[in-house]
């Protein structure tokens, strides 16, 4: 079995281990439902101590159920065990959550929404700190119905940390959140995990959770698809580097495809008698249509040029050239069905995920 | 942090929370004196026995009162209830120290102190425009705790009403349903005199019939209430019960 690919054993203790110390977030055969529909099929998530753990997953996958379940503000079958208790024994103070859905009381202020919440707590944080954590100090004598959005989430998110939890709960975290707005939590995130924050963060921006998590599982339709480091996932699942080629007018046919295939065929060729390599071997290189020209697949930074004059010469013409490494998103998609192949009517079906020992 | 501390912090931004909404501040004063309006000064009791009105005009003293502590606090904790489930406030509160009872326990008080306002400005106003007197003695005192003790047995009712609804209209749409013919059928506004004699067990069944005969002793015709004030404490405690476990915890 792949290392970063479970579904019966998805993030072992193994995993937690490697990840920091003890786990403080156990839940083994998840199971919810509402109704006929099954929310959660048997989910195992394992964190450890410390750890950043980014859970991914279309809309209706299940990744808020599984925060409901792990925080206790949903009943599920199965074993949950939250640092060393079952969620509705866990001590509060230990625990910050950010509901994914959260709409706190609107005609408080910023502040006073801090300050009630810490109130409720034990122990709470200085609330200025708080504030100025998320990037609020200057605005949190509004009323929070009058904040912009981004000003909200972040008010809702320092609700989660004002009681300094040892565990928090983030469900998207940064859902409407402009870029600086984005980073400042990124930036907060990054803190609280140095610090030894154990962070369960859940997410549709995924160059977030690759950028903070430091392993990353993926849902759908209520089962772990792939859990792992988001290096690995991306190694193991996100394709290979690719060059998207813009086509001035109509996209290409049947014929210009087999024409730019061919003349990718002589690269490859020129590649092994010594030419700049462009991809890992010729044979890597693969071209397909897009809605908007094509896309070379395996080609390397280096190779681009090469690849540039092999198209001109078979007489493709193409206003713009586009590189990109896979990424998360790649990793996303593929695993999810959701990947845009024209060719294919949609996206990838399932039966390609068992190259990978998915599900 | 003590539990009176948690419950203090939950009560003061509900408070505040609802001091600035100011129609709802507005309505919550103004529904009671329209009331009193119509039925005390314009549809009153006439000098010579005729008029909608049966009875002397300080027999519709507790009338008055249960208006605002019916009405309110069931509208109230059912709409606010309707509104931290909308908001998934429930689910935040669930992972805080603050429990069921002590969410309830907040708002109640909260409620206590609005209707308490309310029920002075009615009385106030009772007095200033109708004929209506006051029986002023030393159980004048106990009144307050009546409505202490009627506001929050509806506060316990509006719980539970709002976490049988499944949306803020669907609890106003109960609340009134509930409400009205607690108004109007606990010797209230009609005298038992005046309704047949098989309906009479359903008035001794309405919470609200102790508190109006509690008062009516207190305030018009003084007679006995430690009765009906320990049949509204204990109502009070078992809807208070009640009302905290309906408060939704989860999903």
């Amino acid at each position: 079995m792949n290392e970063t690919t479970a579904a019966s054993a998805s993030a072992s203790a193994t995993d937690a281990a490697e990840a920091g110390d003890a786990p403080v977030v156990v839940g083994e055969g998840v199971r919810k439902s509402y109704g006929d529909v099954v929310a959660l099929d048997g989910v195992d998530v394992t964190v450890g101590e410390g750890e950043v753990f980014g859970l991914i997953g279309p809309n209706g996958a299940g990744k808020t159920t599984l925060v409901r379940a792990l925080t206790g503000t949903t009943d599920a079958e199965g074993t949950i065990r939250v640092l060393g208790s079952s969620p509705s024994a866990v001590d509060p103070q230990r625990i910050g959550l950010l509901p994914q859905s959260f709409d706190p009381p609107e005609r408080l202020t910023a502040r006073e929404l801090v300050d009630y919440y810490g109130g409720l707590y034990e122990d709470a944080r200085e609330v200025e700190a708080v504030l100025d954590d998320v990037g609020m100090a200057d605005d949190a004598d509004a009323w929070y119905e009058t904040l912009s959005g981004g000003q909200k989430r972040r008010t809702c998110v320092a609700t989660a940390i004002v009681n300094d939890p040892d565990l928090l709960f983030l469900d998207e975290p940064t859902t409407g959140i402009d870029p600086a707005g984005r980073r400042s939590i990124h930036r907060l995130v990054e803190r609280l995990a140095a610090a030894g924050t154990t962070v369960f963060l859940t997410s549709h921006a995924m160059d977030e959770v690759e950028r903070l998590a430091d392993r990353v599982a993926l849902l759908r339709d209520g089962g772990v698809v792939a859990v792992g480091a988001p290096a690995d996932l991306i190694a193991d699942h996100g394709g290979r580097p690719r060059l998207e080629v813009e086509i001035d007018g109509s996209p290409p046919d049947d014929g210009a495809l087999e024409t730019a295939s061919g003349a990718l065929d002589g690269v490859g060729t020129a590649a092994t008698a010594g030419e700049p390599e462009i991809g890992a071997t010729a044979d890597e290189l693969e071209i397909e249509a897009t809605a908007d020209g094509l896309r070379v697949l395996g080609v390397r930074p280096e190779g681009i040029g090469a690849v540039v004059d092999a198209l001109g010469e078979a007489g493709v013409e193409f206003e713009s050239l586009t590189w990109a490494e896979p990424s998360l998103e790649d990793v996303y998609l593929r695993l999810t069905g959701e990947e845009y192949s024209p060719r294919a009517g949609g996206g990838v079906p399932d039966d390609s995920l068992d190259d990978g020992g998915d599900r | 942090m003590s539990r009176t501390s948690r419950v203090l912090t939950e009560a003061t931004a509900a408070a505040r929370s609802f001091l600035r909404r100011r129609t709802a501040v507005f309505f919550t004063f103004f529904f009671p004196v329209i009331l009193v309006v119509i039925f005390g000064a314009l549809v009153r009791t006439q000098p010579t026995g005729g008029g909608l009105f049966a009875e002397p005009a300080g027999y519709y003293i507790p009338g008055y009162l249960a208006v605002v502590v019916l009405f309110t606090p069931l509208s109230r904790v059912g709409s606010e209830i309707a509104r931290h489930r909308d908001g998934g406030r429930f689910e935040k509160l669930a992972t805080t120290p603050l429990t069921r009872g002590e969410w309830l326990l907040a708002h109640t008080l909260v409620n206590v102190a609005i209707i308490g306002a309310a029920s002075l400005l009615i009385l106030g106003l009772v007095l200033a425009v109708t004929d209506a007197a006051l029986v002023v003695s030393p159980a004048l005192l106990v009144l307050p705790v009546f409505v202490a003790l009627a506001v929050a047995l509806f506060c316990g009712l509006g719980a539970v009403l709002g976490a049988l609804a499944d949306s803020q209209d669907g609890v106003i749409a109960a609340s009134n349903t509930v409400a009205l013919p607690l108004l109007f059928l606990s010797e209230t506004f009609v005298p038992p005199a005046l309704l047949p004699d098989w309906f009479l067990p359903a008035v001794a069944a309405s919470p609200l019939t102790y508190f109006a005969r509690g008062t009516r002793a207190i305030v018009h015709e003084p007679g006995p209430w430690v009765g009906d004030l320990a049949v509204l404490a204990a109502l009070a405690a078992g809807f208070l019960a009640l009302g905290a476990y309906a408060v939704p915890r989860t999903d």
